[in-house]
């Protein structure tokens, strides 16, 4: 057994790209710190807009949960958009961190399918701060927030595109140039309508329901309903 | 009932009763705001954007809103039961479900090309608005689903589908038609149909039987 000194006291609040340092002075190089100041202001607005909504946030929000001052602020942003923006890509490029790790690690399209869409769910549930923040403020946050937000949606067609090969003339014959898109844009909405009703804790439950919808068209209905509901 | 959105309010002073003239300026207001939404996006528009493209006083605006987003509400409102009311309306003169289904489709798709100001305020700009637009944006979506439901009693597998597959086959095609809505392919949109009837049918009929479904 390890030292329980060395273990963590409670589950970090945020992923690690998000974990923050202590404030105060700890010696460690500028750059480092530059880095870590903007990580800090990240997860300081993260804090913000859980609490305030993101129109309700203010910069002096922000400083204040990351515990820098406002001059720190604006070393690295020039404004409240510009955060968010910066605090909407670490979440983003986190959550499609690990559902691309948990599709690489199915060795069958079905299955890695199924990890996926599990490993997103997992996440958003986690980390409802988070997850509200990525699809519900984004909405509210601004042109350059939804055009990202769109394409993060559309990223994750490749996945199942995937699903394509090896099928056969029939089968393909059943698919579209726009089935792929419409797959992704269902998930998308049984997802984020339970994130904006505050309904988080229901988005592990979904997994079933939306392996069975994504693979049906690629496997016929009792295939993938068969995969979805193996536990 | 025929729609009267393309009729133009006459200028100057007219002999119409009050309530007539009360209802054209909320249309006009509405359209406005659609308009200008679309142009520039929900957030950066105006009060003074919409009296200035509506041709009214401000006062007129203010007579008939007591806000930007009450009047945004109003044209999201007037928007989606414009197309739910086609939607009815075309699904209605079919007996089978599966050319009820796509029937309703084509009229959905027909209002998103003729009225895209109007679509795309219901369908885009939504969902940046604010919560009661967003949760209206949900509720309204929840109409779709009664007609989609009915597909489980000729269905097959009708009793084992997944519960959600109704809220999954409606996100799917409104994010298909945001899409489109967001790129200005609105010429794409009416292509689209067999595409989407497919698509909304395949889990009730399987594929082949879509296929031959979306074909008539």
């Amino acid at each position: 057994m390890k030292d329980s000194a060395n273990q963590p006291v409670e589950a970090p609040e945020y992923p690690p790209e998000l974990a923050r340092l202590p404030p105060g002075r700890h010696g460690l190089p500028r750059e480092f710190v530059a880095h870590n100041q903007r990580e800090r202001l990240i997860a300081g607005l993260a804090e913000a807009v859980a609490e305030n909504g993101y129109a309700g946030t203010t910069i002096a929000h922000i400083t204040r949960h990351a515990a820098v001052s406002r001059r720190t602020f604006y070393e690295h942003f020039n404004s409240k958009d510009e955060c968010f923006v910066a605090a909407y890509d670490a979440v983003m490029a986190e959550l499609s961190r690990r559902v691309g790790e948990a599709f690489e690690q199915e060795d069958e399209w079905p299955q890695a399918v199924r990890a996926g869409i599990a490993a997103m769910l997992e996440f958003l549930a986690a980390e409802p701060h988070l997850a509200r923040l990525s699809m519900v403020e984004a909405l509210v946050a601004g042109p350059v927030v939804v055009e990202r937000y769109d394409a993060a949606i559309q990223n994750l067609v490749p996945y199942f595109q995937a699903g394509r090969e090896g099928r056969s003339q029939k089968v393909l014959a059943g698919l579209s140039p726009t089935t792929e898109e419409a797959l992704v844009g269902g998930m998308g909405s049984l997802i984020s309508r339970r994130i904006f009703a505050d309904r988080t804790e229901e988005l592990e439950a979904l997994l079933p329901d939306l392996v069975e919808f994504t693979l049906t068209p690629y496997l016929g209905s009792s295939e993938a309903a068969k995969i979805a509901r193996a536990s | 009932m025929g729609s009267n959105s393309t009729t133009r309010p006459l200028p100057g002073r007219q002999q119409l009763p009050r309530e007539f003239i009360t209802r054209h300026q909320r249309a006009r207001i509405i359209a406005a705001l659609a308009e200008e939404a679309t142009e520039k996006g929900y957030r950066a528009v105006t009060v003074a954007d919409i009296v200035k493209r509506a041709g009214i006083a401000r006062n007129t605006f203010y007579e008939n809103f007591s806000s930007k987003e009450e009047c945004f509400l109003a044209a999201q409102e007037y928007g989606m039961s414009t197309a739910l009311g086609r939607v009815v309306e075309a699904a209605g003169s079919f007996d089978e479900w599966p050319q009820r289904v796509c029937a309703g489709l084509g009229a959905f798709l027909g209002f998103v090309v003729e009225e895209p100001a109007l679509a795309r305020t219901c369908m885009v700009e939504a969902l940046s608005a604010g919560p009661a637009a967003v949760r209206y944006y949900e509720e309204s979506q929840q109409a779709f689903v009664s007609l989609f439901k009915l597909g489980r009693d000729v269905s097959p597998r009708g009793a084992e589908l997944p519960e959600t597959l109704e809220e999954a086959l409606i996100g799917g095609v409104f994010w298909i038609l945001y899409q489109r809505l967001t790129s200005s392919q609105l010429e794409a949109i009416s292509e689209l149909l067999p595409q989407l009837s497919e698509f909304a049918l395949a889990p009730y009929l399987g594929p082949e039987g879509a296929r031959k479904a979306a074909a008539l």
